[in-house]
């Protein structure tokens, strides 16, 4: 094996990377918990980061929404992302326009905007501090994540239903780890709530073991999208997009715990069309954050 | 200019049965490994995971046949049932395409250092056999991986220095992976493969900074795994191509005996 023919290898696939310019639903600060070996991705260093792994932007969260409160996460990440050098907050505006539109100046390719996970709790009883329903979240917030069972909290409707209201009026997407759900809690959630877009996230276990609820889940409730970033078994990527539509993936890398190139190396040699690898890759994500209503 | 000749040492077949996998079967692996280029394949057929026989690696082989030759074997050696797996890897001992020898503590809920792996480890070096097996690091939410974590099969390395010994995994993604760095750095005999989900950032970066570079070895775990995550992280990681070679072909070719005209 020529080390010439792995040079074009690798070429062929960063080239593709460049293209078709990632926009990342799980980039993650603060410590992680749960992976010993995982260190922390300081604030300051996420765009050389993300531009390293053909990232341009996405939507942060931060540990300490589920380690401490997310009271404690949606403040550490506010601070965050207002210390890094992407562009602020309130300046993203519209990210629609940006696939495949900026370039790349020198070797580092321009982060387009670093948008905001918060997490969640119910609505009632109402807690203090920087929440949903307690405070209006920042412009940059455009997704809310809940954690059931960290928080001790049903997913049901009797007791989340109050904020997924609040997320249906803002059109802003729900996300949850399926390692913190019970499949026939959101099953019967994604039913309740039918324009509620619910992210599915592969995180932080395998979510294979998962798979028939989540295929079924998917087959049965549109408002259903899951995110990449363990989404890797043989052929998941070509059986999603073919049984439901390429609209149904958000590409996610998990970083830094995981590496943004395990996702995205399956999605480059995945047997689907460009248009279907573009959307996964990006236009999916940037349309769930364009179309929350501020 | 030549295909490279990429091997993906680490892999399954058959339906896993814990969860639903798209492909399964020996046609989709080789049309993906078509598709990826890997030239090569060490499999370890599921059933004889779970029911080692005296007919058991009768489809492996008919796998390696049918695929060209592209699609090598390991036996597996079940503790539990010694004369067995004895009798099944030594039919297959002469066997176009058999290679080797798998074990998974974890699997057959026997640790690592207990003595009834004796005779895979003596099997092994009689017949200049290498063993793969399942590595992981001790795990709150899976207790069996314990069973498995590099330490445990310590006493068998040192015991049997001939035996090329692949720390299936490296070790996972906890603490065990700097067990399996530490052995196959003390250990002439002992390497590393990363197939599964060890998706770990700059886990290549980390490898190669941290283990001679002819120990490691690609993998994927298919049909657990999509090949294309790991390939794509040794294809685009910072690290010199030479290494980059090593990995995806020299060193599974010295560790299973594949021939380099299979290449």
């Amino acid at each position: 094996m020529t080390e010439e023919r792995i040079r074009e290898m690798a070429e062929e696939r960063r080239a593709v990377a460049e293209r078709l310019r990632f926009f990342d639903a799980e980039i993650w600060l603060g410590r992680p918990e749960g992976f010993p070996l995982a260190e922390e991705l300081a604030p300051g260093a996420v765009q050389d980061v993300l531009a390293k792994r053909f990232v341009t932007g996405g939507l942060v969260s931060h540990w300490r929404g589920k380690t401490v409160s997310p009271q404690a996460g949606n403040e550490a990440l506010s601070l965050a992302l207002a210390s890094t050098s992407h562009k602020p907050c309130a300046a993203c505006g519209s990210v629609t326009g940006t696939s495949g539109a900026s370039e790349a100046s020198g070797d580092v390719p321009v982060i387009d905007a670093l948008f905001a996970v918060w997490t969640g709790l119910p609505l009632f009883p109402a807690e203090a501090g920087p929440v949903p329903g307690g405070v209006e979240p920042p412009s940059c917030a455009r997704a809310v994540r809940i954690f059931p069972k960290s928080h001790n909290l049903p997913l049901a409707d009797w007791c989340v239903g109050s904020l997924c209201d609040w997320l249906v009026q803002r059109n802003m997407p729900l996300f949850v780890w399926h390692t913190e759900i019970d499949w026939p809690a959101l099953y019967e959630l994604a039913r309740r709530f039918l324009e509620l877009r619910i992210v599915v996230e592969t995180q932080t276990q395998k979510i294979l073991y998962h798979m028939r609820p989540l295929f079924a889940l998917m087959r049965d409730c549109p408002n259903i999208l899951v995110e990449t970033s363990n989404f890797a078994g043989a052929g998941f990527i070509e059986y999603a997009v073919r049984e439901f539509g390429a609209e149904r993936l958000v590409f996610g890398s998990f970083v830094p715990v995981n590496d943004p190139l395990v996702p995205i190396g399956m999605l480059i040699d995945a047997d689907v069309s460009e248009r279907d690898k573009k959307l996964i890759a990006g236009d999916n994500l940037r349309r769930l954050i364009d179309e929350v209503r501020q | 200019m030549s295909e490279p000749c990429i091997i993906d040492a680490h892999l399954h077949l058959g339906p896993p049965g814990v969860f639903f996998a798209p492909e399964t079967e020996s046609a989709q692996l080789l049309a993906r490994m078509d598709r990826l280029r890997i030239r090569c394949a060490v499999c370890t057929d599921d059933v004889t995971l779970f029911d080692v026989n005296d007919d058991c690696l009768i489809r492996p082989r008919q796998v390696f046949e049918q695929s060209g030759g592209r699609i090598h074997y390991l036996g597996v050696f079940d503790p539990r049932r010694p004369e067995a797996s004895l009798r099944s890897l030594g039919g297959a001992k002469e066997w176009p395409g058999f290679v080797g020898i798998k074990i998974h503590p974890s699997m057959h809920g026997v640790p690592a250092e207990d003595e009834r792996y004796e005779p895979a480890w003596r099997f092994a070096a009689e017949s200049d056999l290498p063993i793969l097996t399942h590595s992981w690091s001790a795990s709150g939410y899976n207790p069996e991986q314990h069973l498995s974590t590099p330490e445990r099969f310590e006493r068998h390395v040192r015991k049997y220095p001939g035996v090329r010994f692949v720390l299936g995994h490296a070790g996972g993604r906890g603490t065990g992976r700097h067990e399996a760095v530490r052995m196959a750095n003390e250990y002439p005999n002992v390497y590393v493969d990363f197939a599964g989900d060890i998706f770990c950032y700059r886990l290549i970066e980390t490898l190669v900074a941290s283990v001679p570079t002819e120990k490691i070895l690609f993998g994927s775990d298919f049909p657990w795994l999509d090949p294309s995550a790991n390939l794509t992280r040794v294809l685009l990681a910072d690290v010199p191509v030479s290494a980059k070679r090593s990995i995806l072909c020299e060193n599974a070719l010295h560790v299973y005996r594949i021939g380099a005209a299979t290449c």
